[in-house]
């Protein structure tokens, strides 16, 4: 673990000194003092690497003198605005990582800037290695300390508790997501969420029995071929401000443990993959943290439910008929289309018990979403177009990028079925619209219209190379942004 | 072409053709030798989904649209025309035809436009080979079209090294057509740009059998820029137009391009080929440079049968739509929703253009492997080759709109003619203002 400190500038005695530099930089403060110490090496070392200070740009300089190991300078580009000074701080951790201590030069940003720096290295460190155990001493990072030299430590350590329990929730995310399949069975992430309660959240686990006897007919289907009990957690913050009457905001995430298709079975190469098939619900209880952590002044609720999705002789058939919380029906054609029949069952438990403001789901629903899309952003679907430029202003503004799909009764009808309200699937062309509209069955009601969103994150929840601030693996694609979508306009 | 006419009276012979009804409640419903067709509020939906409910064989109607107002009618008559067979008479029949005049030599114009494209769609690809659709378009001529064909040897001399690439395999060898309606407007044209594969096997990346009948089909995007054309002319459009139409056939041969070739395109940009079922992109890219090159277009518009991925991304209900201006990308959605021809914008990312480097050329021509986001780079391959002072460009991919395939429910299988209407529509609203005049 790394301690992250707001200091007063001084110059380290030993170990790494990290100079973010904007273009038509000039070394003053702590970097002209290091330069000075160094006899001039640092501005003769960057002038020889011609860095210029440009966005994505880094060079380092080894041993330059005054007892310092190295200096590592990184470009902030022209404006040093915050998504550059994120990308930087991202940019510095494999950088110093190494080293035992290190400072960073941000003397030239205001405070909140220098927290955002911060941030974005603390969401670089990341790192799953709780299974190598024998993982030699020089390839693990070796930072215990790295301290921002401000001019304001103070009002920068300010800025910096809430973007720590931000990362906090991001961490739980990446971790929940990272565990493998035998470890993070259903009642394992139940009891994970129990873990929430020490931030304050209150955590309801609801098991066979209770989804039996509220009648969950779509999830307890896709969970009854696995050995592995299936689980509803329902996580409530209350952090409004006493005497609010707003209805609290409600975030849904599938989670699937571990996908094989069920009957409908996957091709073995890749399978493994499935293990990130709970990346919504995984989101969902890393956000509650986040919210949380924060002290974040709204009321929210999340649900996530639990499945493992199995073949097996109890396992769920292609043909079968399943009669959902809701009441309607659904033909199971294809048992590999599970993840949309458990978001049935808790979205509509979630309309009813809560009545929410609004209803934003996440879910690794479907491959045709990256064909759709790639891997840089996720779809966004939604009945409510001022949610959906909430949330793809949100998105924008933290780096996780929305692009919104087209719903529509032409797609609806795709998910006609001949002898139940709906089928599962609406064959492959517009394969993620069709999953969609399938969910909006679960939202719209008679008695009203409830502002929804639902956020296909099958591209973005894993990313299989290195971002700024994102380390291979996965992403918690969508804690962040659901965050800032709170912070911007449910909050108070 | 199907003949449409407009008629303030019906001869006694009318009596026993079949009659189209509007009605202003119930449902739609047969009588005798007639439909009755409730249409409120829209009457152009009403004409496609009467159309759709007509009897086995029935090709021979009169409209009354009498009860209805001018643009109802001709809206309803509208819907019809685009699902009839191509060798369909329809009469619409109103007591004040006099009144309908403007509104249905527009429309009409715009059916035989769309009627022209849908013959080309349905044309097999035997009898619709490049030079057979570079004669057809030859024929345009005789409405003020002027008309360009480029063979084998010049596209040579000039460097269409895609075009020449794809077509090389096939016993039927690529032409490049130029399509040119003057208007009267002292202005730059807007250039439509549509992709003309008559036949696609994929080259030695073969598809596979089953269903490579509909790849005749894979012309739609030059079949609809024409189609356009013809309705622009017909109608008089006062905007200057040209089509740049690269027809091939991608057949599988002894002298077919391979996986792994290297082509030099005409912007002379390297090309890594990766599939040769990806050939669209390839004649495509040529075809966008000469039209940049060429006309310093005021604006361009391709539209192309590209990717299964846009089916899977959008199914048979919207085109996908890329490109690089805002406005122009907001004015293509418009007269597509305006038309019933709706698309959705996909996006073209940082990501979808970094995953197109080669190690050996300038840029592959697609990314491998399957689940790939391959329209948007097929989109991101096109936007290359536009050249350093790109113009105003928008990217139709429609391949989910081209034909209405057997068992899927809407309406009866054959070719939309999808393109004509929105292309004529985007003319119309964009580039026939007065002030370019």
């Amino acid at each position: 673990m790394t301690d992250f400190l707001f200091v007063k500038a001084t110059l380290p005695k030993a170990g790494a000194l990290v100079l973010p530099l904007a273009e038509g930089f000039s070394l003053s403060g702590l970097a002209a003092e290091a330069d000075a110490a160094c006899q001039g090496a640092i501005a003769r070392g960057l002038e020889a690497a011609g860095f210029k200070g440009k966005k994505g740009q880094s060079c380092t300089l080894w041993a330059p003198g005054a007892h310092l190991s190295r200096v590592v300078a990184i470009g902030l580009g022209a404006a040093a605005e915050a998504a550059a000074v994120e990308a930087a701080g991202g940019a510095l951790w494999p950088l110093v990582s190494a080293e035992p201590e290190a400072v960073v030069d941000a003397a030239a940003l205001e405070a909140p800037l220098v927290a955002t720096l911060a941030f974005g290295a603390r969401l670089r460190g990341y790192r799953f290695d709780k299974y190598r155990t024998r993982e030699a001493a020089e390839d693990k990072p070796k930072l215990v300390r790295l301290a921002f030299a401000t001019t304001a430590p103070e009002a920068a350590k300010a800025a910096w508790q809430p973007l720590s329990a931000i990362a906090d929730g991001v961490f739980l995310t990446r971790d929940l997501v990272s565990e493998p399949p035998n470890v993070l069975t259903p009642a394992e992430m139940a009891e994970r969420c129990k873990g929430l309660e020490k931030l304050g959240v209150q955590v309801e686990i609801l098991g066979p029995k209770e989804m039996r006897k509220l009648g969950f007919g779509a999830l307890l289907g896709v969970a009854q071929g696995s050995a592995q009990e299936p689980r509803m957690v329902v996580m409530r913050w209350k952090g409004a401000p006493q005497g609010s009457t707003a209805a609290p905001v409600a975030f849904i995430g599938k989670g699937v443990t571990f996908d094989t298709g069920g009957i409908s079975i996957k091709p073995a190469g890749g399978m493994e993959d499935m293990k990130w098939d709970m990346a919504g619900a995984g989101t969902v209880i890393g956000l509650m943290a986040a919210l949380a952590g924060r002290k974040a002044k709204v009321d929210a609720v999340g649900l996530v439910g639990l499945v493992e999705n199995m073949p097996s002789g109890t396992a769920q058939r292609p043909g079968d008929v399943v009669t959902t919380y809701s009441g309607q029906t659904v033909e199971v054609i294809n048992t590999d289309a599970e993840g949309r029949l458990v978001l049935a069952d808790v979205l509509w438990y979630a309309r009813e018990r809560f009545q929410p403001r609004f209803m934003v789901d996440l879910a690794t629903l479907t491959g045709a979403i990256i064909i759709a899309l790639g891997h840089e952003h996720a779809g966004l679907f939604a009945n409510d177009d001022a949610l959906s430029q909430q949330l793809t202003a949100a998105g924008a503004a933290v780096g996780e990028k929305l692009w919104r799909m087209p719903l529509g009764d032409a797609y609806d009808k795709q998910i006609k079925s001949d002898i139940a309200d709906m089928k599962n699937v609406g064959g492959r062309p517009g394969g993620s619209i069709t999953a969609a509209q399938f969910l909006q069955r679960f939202i719209d009601t008679k008695e009203g219209h409830t502002p929804w969103a639902h956020l296909d994150i099958a591209g973005t929840a894993w990313a299989t190379k290195d971002s700024a601030t994102v380390p291979k693996g996965a992403t918690a694609f969508g804690v962040r942004l659901l965050d800032r979508l709170v912070a911007d306009h449910y909050e108070g | 072409m199907m003949r449409l006419r407009l008629r303030d009276r019906l001869g006694r012979k009318s009596a026993r053709r079949f009659r189209i009804r509007p009605v202003f409640a119930g449902a739609l419903r047969r009588e005798a030798d007639s439909l009755l067709v409730p249409g409120l509020p829209d009457w152009e939906a009403a004409g496609r989904r009467a159309a759709d409910a007509l009897p086995e064989g029935v090709a021979d109607l009169v409209v009354e649209g009498t009860a209805l107002a001018p643009a109802d009618a001709v809206a309803l008559a509208t819907g019809l025309a685009m699902r009839l067979p191509l060798t369909a008479r329809l009469d619409l029949w109103h007591e004040e035809a006099a009144a309908l005049v403007p509104l249905w030599d527009r429309a009409w114009a715009v059916l035989q436009g769309a009627a022209f494209a849908r013959g080309l769609v349905e044309a097999p690809a035997n009898l619709l080979t490049p030079r057979d659709f570079a004669q057809r378009l030859e024929g345009l001529e005789r409405h003020g079209i002027a008309v360009q064909v480029l063979g084998r040897r010049r596209l040579a001399a000039a460097g269409f090294g895609g075009l020449l690439a794809v077509g090389q395999g096939s016993a039927n060898p690529p032409r490049l057509v130029v399509l040119r309606w003057a208007g009267r407007i002292a202005a730059p044209p807007v250039v439509f740009v549509g992709k003309g594969v008559t036949f696609d096997t994929g080259g030695l990346s073969l598809k596979p059998a089953a269903g490579m009948a509909a790849m005749r089909a894979d012309m739609a995007g030059a079949a609809a820029c024409a189609g356009a054309m013809l309705a622009l002319a017909l109608r008089d459009s006062p905007a200057p137009a040209a089509a740049v139409l690269p027809l091939a056939e991608n057949a599988i041969g002894a002298a077919a391009y391979r996986p792994g070739d290297v082509l030099t395109l005409l912007s002379g940009r390297t090309v890594e080929v990766v599939d040769t079922d990806a050939e669209g992109r390839l004649i495509l890219a040529d075809a966008l440079h000469y039209a940049v090159r060429a006309f310093r277009p005021a604006a361009v518009v391709d539209v192309a049968t590209l990717t299964g991925a846009a089916i899977t991304a959008l199914g048979h209900h919207r085109a996908a739509l890329f490109g690089t201006d805002a406005p122009l990308l907001a004015a293509v959605a418009a007269a597509g929703e305006a038309v019933g021809e709706p698309v959705w914008p996909l996006p073209i990312a940082a990501s979808h253009r970094a995953d197109l480097a080669s190690a050996i050329a300038d840029l592959r021509q697609c990314a491998s492997g399957r689940g790939q986001p391959d329209a948007c780079h097929a989109a991101a391959f096109l936007r290359e080759a536009l050249g350093e002072a790109p113009p105003p460009w928008a990217h139709l991919d429609m391949a989910g709109l081209a034909t209405r395939p057997e068992g899927e429910g809407e309406g009866r299988p054959g070719a939309t003619g999808f393109g004509v209407r929105l292309l004529d529509r985007l003319v119309a609203s964009r580039f026939e203002e007065a002030h370019r005049a």
